[in-house]
């Protein structure tokens, strides 16, 4: 079975430090697959290597197939297949319309093609009527909205989510956790995620991967992982006393 | 003061009264001082960004050396220039000394590592994530390259502005270069100089407020455009 991503013997290191290795990992797709792990265990590196924005110092990387060789093209090619909502969710100075137009323009997509699809994802996210509103003035919850908006409008096959409800309140948290799950049923995509909070990845994750300084100690369904945690390690983090 | 005052009042009758050598010192000042504020744009802007953006041999080396000529004095920016462009220079077969193409040159040498090294600082301010936003939503090198420079346009404007009024204030690289001929490389800061010299305090003190009057007025330009740009509405409340 062709999996979305394939990790061998991946490592990155900032000088002699080494902050990730990971021996084998394959995610298949087509599920929520969460990334969990203390501060510092590796997470948000692992999620850059494997979308292409950072490159790993050793070790083989395949994505949607295809072996990472980081040629120009090839990251072009195989980004224009992925997108991801970061923590802060960045918006470009502008409206809304521009932000989540931005993915499609770059695609050379314009005019009626460009307008009908953004209106369809801000209908998604329950943010129509901030189409034309200044990105200035959004609240947190309301910018996480727009930039799910904004990588979903691009048809992605797989969306990375690096922590997408860190900084908002907990109402708009799970109105974000619904559009997620909306995502994965509607246009099957594969949804990755990396979070600390133990809550959101039961409640939405399929499958778990649990890191531990810079290695996936277990891996296993959401249920498996939290009922029944075979290393030390991964059950005090689960059980919430190791959570830093 | 009555010096002053009068010669402030006297002033304001030149201006009123459009004086026409002082209309035309004022445009070749414009003239000058604005086409090397273009040209350093042309060029600062798109280098200081490439220097920001790309990782090559030499760049720090390159962006200390430009940082350095942020302040090179204007005198000595006119003296490269007068030795290039004298007879016996390099360039001296081209006949460009004493014209204003001489000192738009001076001038550009004195606005361009301006422009351009501000532009590379404001650049390179900008958060990872604005690349990483942009590539993750499909931009290529160059779309993505091109909407950090379209986030960085606040300090762009500010290197803008900065060096010209470096330009428009300055005297000793157009004095030097363009030797200050009447009708046509007189400037209003060589006029300046020169009325001082001969006396003529109510001239010099009018060109003196033509001079802070454009200033003034590129810069509440700028100002509107700058503000039109500020994330937040550019203020702050401390409370």
């Amino acid at each position: 079975m062709e999996a979305v991503f394939r990790l061998h013997n991946v490592s990155k290191s900032y000088g002699q430090r080494e902050v990730l290795n990971v021996n084998d990992l394959t995610i298949p797709g087509h599920e929520i697959y969460a990334f969990l792990g203390p501060n510092g265990s590796g997470k948000t590196t692992l999620l850059r290597i494997i979308a292409l924005l950072a490159r790993n110092t050793a070790g083989k990387v395949e994505v949607l197939g295809e072996e990472v060789v980081w040629s120009k093209d090839q990251l072009l090619r195989l980004r224009r297949q992925m997108a991801m909502v970061t923590q802060t969710s960045f918006m470009f100075e502008g409206s809304v319309f521009s932000n989540v137009a931005y993915g499609l323009k770059v695609r050379g997509q314009r005019g009626q093609e460009v307008r009908q699809t953004v209106a369809k994802v801000l209908e998604l996210v329950g943010m129509t009527a901030f189409i034309n509103n200044d990105t200035r003035g959004l609240s947190g919850g309301e910018r996480q909205k727009i930039a799910i908006a904004r990588a979903v409008a691009v048809k992605p096959q797989v969306l990375f989510l690096d922590e997408p409800t860190a900084n908002i309140d907990p109402r708009s948290s799970l109105d974000i956790e619904k559009y997620i799950k909306l995502i994965k049923q509607e246009l099957n995509t594969t949804i990755i995620m990396v979070t600390h909070n133990l809550f959101q990845a039961r409640r939405l994750a399929d499958r778990i991967y649990f890191m531990w300084d810079g290695h996936i100690i277990e891996d296993g369904s959401t249920q498996e992982m939290f009922e029944n945690p075979k290393d030390k390690r991964t059950r005090l983090f689960m059980l919430g006393d190791a959570v830093f | 003061m009555d010096i002053i005052i009068d010669g402030l009042k006297q002033g304001f009758q030149l201006i009123w009264s459009l004086d026409p050598e002082i209309i035309q010192i004022t445009l070749v000042s414009l003239q000058v001082s604005l086409t090397a504020l273009l040209l350093a744009g042309i060029t600062g802007i798109p280098i200081g960004s490439a220097l920001a953006l790309k990782e090559m041999p030499g760049k720090r080396t390159i962006l200390n050396i430009i940082y350095t000529f942020m302040g090179l004095p204007p005198v000595l920016a006119g003296l490269m220039v007068y030795l290039a462009l004298t007879t016996r220079g390099p360039l001296g077969q081209y006949q460009l000394l004493f014209t204003p193409t001489a000192m738009i040159i001076a001038q550009l040498l004195l606005a361009f590592p301006i422009v351009c090294g501000l532009t590379a600082r404001t650049v390179m301010s900008q958060h990872q994530e604005v690349y990483d936003t942009a590539a993750t939503l499909g931009a290529s090198r160059r779309q993505a390259s091109w909407v950090i420079i379209k986030e960085s346009r606040i300090g762009i404007i500010g290197a803008l502005t900065t060096a010209l009024g470096r330009v428009i204030a300055e005297v000793g690289a157009v004095m030097l270069v363009g030797g200050n001929i009447q009708g046509s490389t007189r400037v209003l800061t060589t006029s300046i100089v020169l009325e001082t010299r001969m006396g003529n305090d109510s001239r010099a003190i009018a060109i003196g407020i033509i001079l802070l009057a454009i200033a003034f007025s590129i810069i509440m330009i700028i100002n509107i455009l700058e503000k039109r740009s500020f994330k937040y509405g550019g203020s702050i409340q401390i409370t």
